[in-house]
């Protein structure tokens, strides 16, 4: 590894780094991606960008309106060990201890982890479930987008060079409304997930379905939404889940690997939106 | 890793097998692929340039079509290339056919893909994901060449 | 490559060391300031022999940056005892909490962080916040009893 380390005290300077060496720079930020793929000789900046010294980007606290704030360089720990995020969804806090190890979530970030983007991370799939959209600052101004619209292939964002995500805000959470994250781990504890679930659900008076969102991790190239099931589960009494569960097969799509089969992590990717949801109307 | 793709492309089985035939042309039909040049006989050297997330890589190498049967539509190219910054190379043999049907051609290539050194390290499901949207985007792209002519 | 001036505090003691941007906070340990105590075991942050603290915090040395680390205190296995062993250094030797040794700093500094965040820790605690440190020799169990013996008010 050769490179040069910077260590900008503003979003300002580190913006004007990314403008100043273009392809030859790469953000740093807690490093348990990147100091490895840097080990390996798979990434070679000529320029390292940490945001460590950036202090806007940290901190976790309750918004305003009710929702939640996670600044991009908050630690997984941080966001574990918040008053504010358990207050906000336990279900988010499950999702953020369910990673790794206690040493890997006091490095990793939370925007670190969204612009990594690998498929079988826990938190992304419970932000998206739970509504959450990513703050983006460039040279050009600031953007909003969902944070499903984040990952667009294995490891790869749809962010320019220039973009860094600076927070990810989590919108109120409508009463009623109960959350869940699931994670199948057939093997280590430490390891990512063979499949993973995270669902939010609100019942209507008449006790049918008025809101359902599914968010699988691991079982495709991002996060996959269970669009079919919560589509079919809409309005519909609780009893016709059963029913529904089976076209999560259409919605995903993995692949053989270490964690397990395609055809395994199908029909694990049943099972556990099926308990996932059972557990979010028990 | 062994991988096959298939793909149709509307027209004539010779006239894909022309276009198929032509290397640096149809080198051209691989995102990433930067000057094919003739190196010998049904040998050619070139630059793959592939990118996953952040890891760019710069794949040199040799392409040799090691077997070719006009009449029976199949052909055997065998390809070796390293990134050596990375560390790393790969080693494909790939074996292709084209059968007609009803004036279509499918045009079939099995792949058995060696990844060695550093690259391996990158892990099976992403090299294949690549493998196939390369693949994917190849096919296409002969396909509106051949008509395009 | 950029090279940067260290300021740190190793296990009490002030240093100031010059390194080069890539430098991993293991090897500045190691080599740079000879506290050979902290191993390198996978290089990748699965198997914790390389666990130190870094303001208290819990971190693999493997996966740090050494600059990472510049007006910081830093702790390793060395710095845990200022005489004799601490309580959990002896619970550790009498309750069979390691064989070959290689994983211990990592265990010990490991549960020196858990007993700092938690004095009493349940044995499902233990297991959860422990699992990070692999063991090749012990089983395990002997580990969990000395932590756990550590634990108990004396």
């Amino acid at each position: 590894m050769t490179f040069d380390y910077h260590e900008p005290r503003s979003l300002a300077e580190a913006l004007d780094l990314l403008g100043r060496h273009g392809d030859d720079a790469h953000l740093l930020a807690g490093g348990t991606a990147t100091v490895i793929l840097m080990r390996q000789g798979l990434l070679r900046p000529g320029h390292v960008v940490a945001l460590r010294a950036v202090a806007e980007l940290g901190g976790v606290s309750r918004t305003a309106d009710g929702g939640l704030r996670i600044g991009a360089m908050a630690t997984h720990r941080q966001v574990e060990r918040s008053a504010d995020a358990l207050a906000y969804s336990p279900a988010l806090v499950d999702a953020f201890a369910s990673v790794a190890t206690v040493r890997i979530r006091n490095q990793a970030t939370v925007g670190g982890n969204l612009a990594h983007a690998d498929p079988a991370q826990d938190p992304p799939p419970m932000l998206a479930a739970l509504g959450a959209t990513v703050t983006v600052r460039s040279p050009r101004g600031e953007r909003t987008l969902p944070v499903d619209g984040l990952a667009v292939d294995h490891f790869t964002t749809s962010l320019a060079h220039d973009e860094v995500i600076t927070e990810v805000l989590l919108p109120p959470i409508e009463p009623g409304t109960r959350e869940a994250y699931l994670k199948f781990l057939p093997r280590t504890a430490d390891d990512y997930a063979t499949v993973s679930v995270a669902a939010t659900m609100r019942l209507a008076d008449d006790g049918t379905i008025a809101h359902a969102r599914i968010v699988l991790g691991a079982v495709g190239p991002t996060p996959i939404r269970a669009r079919r099931v919560e589509d079919a589960i809409r309005g519909q009494p609780t009893r016709r889940i059963g029913d529904a569960i089976a076209m999560i097969a259409d919605d995903v799509d993995p692949v053989d690997d270490l964690r397990g089969s395609a055809v395994y992590k199908r029909e694990m990717a049943r099972v556990w939106t099926g308990r996932a949801l059972a557990q979010l109307t028990r | 890793m062994k991988f096959t793709h298939a793909a149709t492309v509307a027209a004539p089985r010779d006239k894909v097998w022309a276009r198929l035939m032509d290397i640096p042309a149809a080198a051209r039909c691989v995102p990433g692929v930067a000057s094919v040049r003739p190196s010998g006989t049904d040998k050619y050297q070139g630059t793959l340039a592939v990118q996953v997330g952040p890891v760019r890589l710069v794949l040199d190498g040799d392409l040799v079509v090691t077997a070719r049967d006009p009449s029976s539509g199949t052909a055997s190219i065998r390809a070796d290339a390293k990134d050596s910054r990375v560390g790393g190379a790969i080693r494909a043999a790939m074996d292709l056919a084209l059968s007609e049907k009803e004036g279509q051609t499918e045009l079939r290539i099995a792949t058995d893909l060696a990844v060695m050194g550093r690259l391996g390290e990158f892990g099976q499901a992403v090299i294949k994901r690549k493998a196939d949207q390369l693949m994917q985007d190849f096919a296409e792209c002969l396909a509106r060449q051949v008509i395009a002519r | 490559m950029s090279s940067h001036r260290l300021r740190f505090t190793l296990n009490g003691q002030p240093r100031e060391v010059a390194v080069a941007a890539d430098r991993l906070l293991i090897d500045l340990i190691r080599d740079d300031c000879g506290a050979t105590g902290t191993k390198l075991g996978c290089a990748v942050g699965v198997c914790g022999a390389c666990s130190v603290l870094v303001d208290g915090e819990l971190l693999s040395a493997c996966l740090l940056p050494a600059v990472f680390v510049d007006g910081r205190s830093i702790t390793t296995v060395e710095g845990l005892a200022s005489d004799g062993l601490t309580p959990l250094q002896d619970a550790f030797i009498r309750e069979g909490g390691f064989q070959c040794g290689i994983c211990t700093p990592g265990q010990l500094i490991a549960a020196t962080a858990l007993l700092t965040e938690k004095p009493r820790p349940g044995p499902d605690e233990i297991r959860a916040w422990m699992m990070g440190n692999l063991c090749r020799c012990t089983g395990y169990y002997g580990i969990e009893r000395a932590i756990a013996r550590a634990a108990r008010p004396t």
